[in-house]
């Protein structure tokens, strides 16, 4: 009995429990300002597409950002700030050339769209960790690579619009390569998947693909000129700085 | 045999969705298809409940109304629930704007109530789409995937509405829940009173036959050829797996046409059995004498009418290729079960040739005896009485209406019709029609456009309500500029257009469009709903809404109008065109067979002019008593031809028979003494049908009314201008008879 004590304690000792992946997950380390421009294309079920290009410079893990839209050409010079808080509402605001105006947009539904998209802003917000209840499923291999299972359940607080989410984390970088969230019906709603890159000893994005599955339709999302650390103001996250598009 | 082809009976495919038989290549229907595929199903089921005298605007009805949508959400063959908590928002806040959902939660305060009463009173095209005008009613509009059949959508959507809103009054409507209903309401009202009128056909053939046995081999033909046809079309499906074998609303007329030809031979044979029997004393004889009359003129009839059902086979419908393949196997058995079956079982009876039935004239043929002697002694006025009626009938025929609204089918104080009414009265109608634009849609040009047309159409009585994206760029308009009404319009600058919808997609739905707009924004539809009207005020409003698009879009904006009830309007043109293409096609070959079987062209003209008289005569009555043609009382034609042809060629089979061995002063009278009888009891007894005048629905009664009409029609036809015809040239048809 003491043998098998002594042999399965290194292995008790290093398992996770799903806490603690979603804990490595947020302790990830992340730039403190990020740069990037970005192009997204969103596809409907009959295969019709559109595609943004934008700008965009966020701070505190995306918690502040500011995006420039610079195509399709009907849309450029548009251009979209927000700033979450822990205790309050988020805050969204959009400059609209055409009428020379700033508007707030309402930020109080999570689960709503984020520009037509099958992201929302929910998808888009930091994972509160003690909104969530989390479980550790059965490892997987994912494209080749050793993943931790994580299923999330979002507590009441965390007012999602999911019901849970199953994660697929690479073990070695801690990536989040793939996720499959179920609606409040317990349905699976979107499929995602993610790519990333290195940069200065970071895991940076390059690549976002989701299908909102009773709709069939898909977003991808492809960075480019991405740059890290580039010392960027909090200043810049005003109303203000949206009328002009920058040189990046 | 029978049993054979009966046993495909199980493989019988009732299929209720009238989409299917429209074919594909009609003009409306395409862009029907292209507004499907684009904005998804245009089919929609209305739902409106509440309570009279009650206001809606309760947390209770909320909560009903949010319980409504999520259990519709969760039907797989729903695509998209519309009322007040699925819609959204647009609010001006402190200077800012917020999209938000019209009902925030699915239990509200009174506080929150009155927060969308006040909204919807600030939004009124918004209001008149969900809430009724006295505030009694919410409207919920339901619209299917679009490859879901009508038929299982309405079952789906009534199951939850039902279960959802008990409590409280319902009222269902739409294009979609009207055409799914009604194919399967019909045919149920079809089966039962199909059943009356076979008891009031029994009743008929035995108060003349006065024999049980007889009539009971009558009706053997007739259930056994009736098994053949659906047992023929059962496997005709299972076999081919062809949709044409489908057994569709257009195919219940199938059983009641085969009945009539059915009884027709049956009755004929019966009817001379009876009459030798008199003569013979001897049943093999009498059997003999009557068969050796008859196997010519009921193989004729039933090649002639076979070969006028085939023509069906032609029809743009493909219900109608089945249709006419199917019914003439069921003739074929009805002409091989009368022609071998029935005398080898009458042979098998010992009749009583003292019986009353047999030694004595029934009513019918005592009658037939006064008709024959009217006609032999004033055969010019009784062939110019014809004429004129036939006349007559020509007048009436310009006047034909065709009305296809399916609302026209139920009579005022039906639950269905009560329904329609209580949406166009309290509701913004359910009638729907659209109107596809094409072209670059955040043009302000053309959605400028597009608000004209809009306010065009409105201008129209009957229609209550339009909608289009048109309206929702007007919205965000107002909402941006401060909520300031005067900004209740279209931007003049493509940028100001091009930033709402972006704006609006930062926190809007991206399907919230959807049924407005598409995808690419290259087209947009403008959605009108309108009161229930006539066929005749669809055909003036798109004419009209055509003109006005010809004078105010150009060339490069293509604009079409459409909507079921003008893809429905189109078919039933197409098979007004295939019926009268069929009935002249089916009066040539009846004309050709005729003339090549008794070796002469004046025969063929003969057996087609009752037939033809009946026709114009029934389509005439039709044109003065303001019936109106639609895609059931078209089928009408079909009757008479199949019933007409056998009693012409039953006359003129006999007349040249009796004119061989009878002195041709007394040949009409026999040959209307000998024919005669059968023809009016086979009228009369077809007459039961009549029993289709009590339906609920007003088509069905048409049919009831007709078909009595066709049975006097053509068997007077023949009796009157046939008889009074061949006696005015009896020398001549004698004289040049072989």
């Amino acid at each position: 009995m003491k043998v098998l004590i002594i042999l399965f304690f290194p292995i008790i000792l290093i398992a996770q429990t799903g806490k603690e992946i979603a804990l490595m997950i947020d302790k990830k380390r992340a730039p403190k300002d990020l740069t990037n421009k970005s192009r997204m294309i969103l596809t409907n079920s009959k295969g019709k597409a559109r595609t943004n290009t934008m700008v965009s410079k966020s701070i505190n893990k995306n918690k502040k950002q500011i995006i420039w839209f610079l195509e399709p050409k009907d849309d450029r010079g548009v251009s979209f700030l927000k700033i979450e808080y822990d205790d309050r509402d988020d805050e969204m605001r959009m400059w609209l050339p055409g009428f020379k105006k700033v508007r707030r947009i309402s930020a109080k539904k999570k689960g709503d769209s984020f520009m037509g998209s099958d992201l929302s802003f929910e998808d888009l917000s930091n994972r509160e960790l003690n909104y969530n209840n989390y479980n550790r499923l059965e490892d997987q291999i994912v494209g080749g690579k050793d993943c931790y299972v994580l299923e999330t359940i979002p507590k009441m607080e965390a007012k999602s619009s999911y019901s849970k989410h199953i994660s697929f984390i690479d073990k070695k970088t801690v990536n989040l390569l793939k996720e499959n969230s179920f609606d409040k019906r317990r349905k699976l709603k979107k499929e995602k998947e993610f790519q990333y890159i290195t940069l200065d000893d970071y895991q940076i994005l390059k690549r976002v693909f989701v299908k909102d599955i009773p709709s069939q339709h898909t977003t991808e999302v492809i960075f480019s000129d991405i740059m890290i650390d580039q010392g960027i103001d909090g200043k810049l996250f005003h109303e203000k700085n949206l009328k002009r598009i920058p040189r990046q | 045999m029978t049993t054979i082809m009966g046993s495909g009976i199980r493989f019988l495919i009732m299929d209720d969705d009238m989409m299917k038989m429209l074919p594909k290549e009609m003009d409306s229907k395409l862009t029907w298809d292209a507004i499907q595929d684009e904005f998804g199903s245009t089919e929609i089921i209305f739902i409106a409940f509440g309570s009279k005298g009650k206001t809606i605007y309760s947390s209770q009805a909320l909560e009903t109304l949010w319980s409504l949508s999520e259990q519709l959400n969760g039907l797989s063959t729903v695509d998209d629930v519309s009322n007040i908590s699925t819609a959204t928002r647009i609010d001006v806040i402190d200077g800012f704007m917020e999209i938000n959902d019209l009902q925030p939660s699915k239990n509200l305060t009174d506080k929150e109530v009155e927060k969308i009463k006040k909204y919807l009173n600030k939004n009124l095209n918004l209001k008149k789409q969900f809430i009724s005008q006295k505030e009694e009613y919410f409207l919920t509009i339901i619209q299917p995937y679009d490859i879901i059949g009508l038929d299982e959508f309405r079952n789906d959507v009534v199951s939850i509405g039902d279960s959802v809103l008990s409590g409280y009054e319902i009222h269902y409507g739409g294009t979609a829940y009207v055409t799914g209903s009604v194919p399967q309401l019909i045919r149920e009202d079809i089966q039962s009173l199909i059943k009356v009128g076979l008891l009031i056909m029994v009743s008929i053939l035995l108060f003349n036959l006065r024999s049980f046995p007889a009539v009971g081999m009558v009706m053997m033909v007739i259930v056994l050829s009736l098994v053949s046809m659906m047992g023929f079309m059962g496997w005709a499906y299972r076999l081919t797996g062809s949709d044409k074998f489908l057994f569709a609303l257009l195919n219940t007329s199938m059983p009641i046409i085969l009945l009539t030809i059915a009884n027709s031979d049956g009755v004929h044979v019966m009817t001379k059995f009876f009459r030798e029997m008199r003569i013979h004393n001897n049943i093999h004889d009498a059997i003999s004498s009557s068969m050796h009359a008859l196997l010519i003129p009921i193989f004729l009839t039933s090649i002639t009418t076979i070969a006028a059902f085939l023509t069906m086979i032609s029809s743009p419908l493909e219900p109608l290729f089945g249709y006419g393949i199917s019914i003439s196997v069921g003739i074929a058995s009805a002409w091989l079960l009368s022609s071998i079956l029935l005398p080898a079982i009458i042979s098998l009876k010992k009749w009583d040739q003292y019986s009353k039935a047999i030694a004595e004239p029934s009513i019918f043929e005592k009658l037939i005896d006064r008709i024959g002697f009217i006609v032999i002694q004033h055969p010019k006025y009784v062939f110019a009485a014809g004429i004129l009626l036939v006349l007559f009938g020509l007048t009436g025929l310009s006047k034909i209406k065709v009305d296809v609204n399916v609302a026209s089918f139920f009579k005022p104080g039906t639950e269905i019709r009560d329904s329609m009414d209580f949406m166009d009265k309290e509701m913004s109608g359910t009638l729907d029609l659209r109107v596809r634009v094409e072209g670059h849609i955040k043009d302000p040009v053309l959605l400028q456009k597009m608000d004209s047309l809009q306010t065009f159409i409105e201008g129209h009585e009957e229609i209550l309500v339009t909608y289009s994206i048109a309206d929702m760029v007007k919205q965000m308009h107002r909402s941006v500029m401060d909520d300031s009404l005067k900004y209740e319009s279209i931007p003049e600058e493509q940028e100001k257009i091009n930033n709402l919808f972006t704006m609006y997609s930062m926190s809007g739905n991206p399907d919230d469009f959807s049924t407005m707009v598409t995808y690419d924004y290259s087209s947009g539809l403008i959605t009108a709903l309108s009161s229930v009207i006539s066929t005749e005020a669809v055909f003036s409003f798109v004419n009209s809404t055509k003109r006005y698009i010809d004078k105010h879009f150009d060339n490069s904006n293509k604009v079409d109008v459409t909507g079921m009830i003008v893809v429905i309007r189109d078919m039933v043109i197409l098979i007004i065109q295939s019926s009268v293409f069929s009935i002249f096609i089916s009066l040539i070959l009846i004309g050709l067979i005729t003339s090549l079987f008794f070796k002469r062209v004046l025969w063929g003209l003969l057996a087609i002019l009752p037939l033809t008289g009946a026709i114009i005569l029934n389509f005439g009555l039709m044109g003065h008593f303001n019936l109106s043609l639609n895609h059931i009382t078209a089928i009408l034609s079909s009757i008479i031809i199949g019933v007409g042809v056998d009693f012409a060629i039953h006359f003129i089979s006999q007349f040249r028979n009796l004119s061989r061995s009878i002195n041709p002063t007394q040949l009409s009278s026999d040959v209307i003494q000998d024919v005669g009888y059968p023809i009016i009891l086979d009228a009369a007894s077809n007459m039961g049908f009549g029993a289709l005048l009590f339906s609920a629905f007003i088509p069905v009664q048409y049919i009831g009314g007709l078909m009595v009409f066709a049975m006097i029609s053509t068997s007077l036809g023949t009796l009157t201008l046939l008889s009074s015809l061949t006696e005015l040239l009896k020398n001549r048809l004698v004289e040049k008879g072989e």
